[in-house]
């Protein structure tokens, strides 16, 4: 079963978009739950994005595009 | 601070993450070790490079200061010529004005000034480098001031493999480290993150020994010298030559201080040609110093006058054009190489 990597809403305060800063596993890449996956960055601070699940890593937002809260940025499956 | 690793054996870190492990790692098996500066407990450092460290060890040993270098880095040089281990952060190293005569006439002379009887475990992080318009204040790389002047060793890396090592054999050693760390390469976004920085990082300790260089790209034609960014910049440069059929060896130096002058000797004694690549100024510094230990040496391995790309001699501006015209890029090493290239 796939699982969405999404960009929780409780993450930070307000509406401001982020920018992804860093993958730090691959496209394709075995990944296990709670592992430390990419970081993004909202004005000057950064937040961690963190497996939901176990299981192979589809990238679906990469380094510097703009993200939102509720946005998808990778699949797991 | 641990991280699960992956089924692939992936374990990539920005230099930020890597500093912050390596010293978290020390703090747990040495309760010498502490760290002082500012914003480096809650907000975790302006550059990362101290994230989670107050969480796991506490107000105690993570130190966040007042706006006092003259105060807090004289006290580290205290705590260290009495025993402890301190890491202390000086922000930008644009900002070492005020704090000089700890740094420069205590920490790097103390152990010469008693016959070897003080020791200075201390390591002095300090962000450099500029791409992200700060301006001139905030924004400079002073590799040749502080390599310039006897008592420290002084190291740049340029990956997060090495930073993590060489934070861990900074905190290590018995004597004073200024461990400078290029802005652009902590993978902060905000700073203009270079991706190449960002590298696989073995989760277990490990040291990175002072004093050795790394030929990270082999070559036959030239020999592209950098340190932490400029290595980048070299990177792509070789890239682009090798599209001209131009085969460029790039080295790493990755410490200045000790220097390793054997491993750019052998370089170009192979290619025949020298390129220095430097985000600190021109004039009287690291780039100089490199030609100078080439040249010094056995002039007759060089086919060609050896070049330099270093930032201009003038104030950083703050202005995004002006401030890219002076930086090092690979355009500019690749224009380097078409004037000697020829020979």
């Amino acid at each position: 079963m796939a699982s969405d990597i999404v960009i929780a809403g409780d993450l930070w305060d307000g509406d401001e978009q982020a920018v992804v800063t860093n993958w730090f596993a691959s496209d394709g890449a075995t990944v296990t739950q709670g592992m430390l996956l990419a970081e993004i960055m909202v004005e000057k601070t950064q937040f961690e994005v963190r497996a939901p699940a176990d299981g192979v890593l589809t990238i679906v937002r990469n380094v510097d595009d703009i993200v939102s809260k509720g946005d998808v940025v990778g699949r797991i499956a | 601070m641990s991280e699960k690793v992956s089924t692939t054996n992936e374990r990539r870190l920005t230099i930020a993450r890597a500093m912050a492990e390596a010293i978290a790692q020390e703090m747990r098996v040495d309760e010498r070790v502490f760290v002082m500066g500012e914003d480096i407990g809650g907000l975790g450092g302006v550059f990362g490079n101290t994230r989670g460290l107050i969480e796991e060890f506490g107000k105690e040993r993570i130190r966040d200061t007042p706006i006092s270098e003259t105060g807090f880095i004289g006290a580290a040089v205290g705590a260290a010529s009495d025993g402890m281990r301190p890491v202390v952060e000086l922000m930008f190293v644009d900002f070492f004005g005020v704090c000089m005569d700890a740094i420069y006439n205590l920490m790097a002379k103390n152990t010469y000034f008693s016959g070897g009887n003080v020791k200075v475990p201390l390591v002095l992080m300090t962000s450099t480098g500029g791409g992200y318009s700060d301006a001139g204040q905030h924004s400079q790389c002073l590799y040749g001031t502080f390599a310039h002047l006897p008592g420290m060793k002084v190291v740049a890396p340029s990956n997060a493999y090495d930073a993590k090592g060489m934070m861990t054999a900074a905190i290590r050693d018995e004597n004073p480290v200024v461990f400078m760390y290029h802005k652009g390469l902590q993978g902060m976004g905000w700073l203009g993150t270079e991706a190449g920085a960002t590298v696989n990082v073995p989760e277990e300790s490990y040291e990175v020994p002072f004093g050795k260089a790394a030929v990270v790209r082999e070559g036959t034609d030239v020999t592209i010298v950098g340190l932490a960014m400029g290595v980048h910049n070299a990177l792509k440069a070789a890239d682009l030559l090798a599209k001209k059929g131009v085969s460029a060896e790039v080295v790493d130096l990755r410490t200045l201080v000790p220097l390793d002058r054997d491993t750019v000797f052998e370089s170009v004694r192979k290619t025949g040609r020298l390129i220095v690549v430097d985000e600190d100024y021109h004039s009287f510094g690291v780039s100089g110093e490199i030609i100078a230990s080439v040249c010094e040496r056995d002039l007759s391995v060089l086919k060609a006058a050896p070049r330099r790309v270093a930032y201009p001699d003038v104030p950083i501006p703050f202005s995004r054009p002006m401030e890219q015209f002076c930086l090092p890029n690979p355009d500019k090493i690749v224009a380097a190489f078409d004037t000697i290239g020829g020979a």
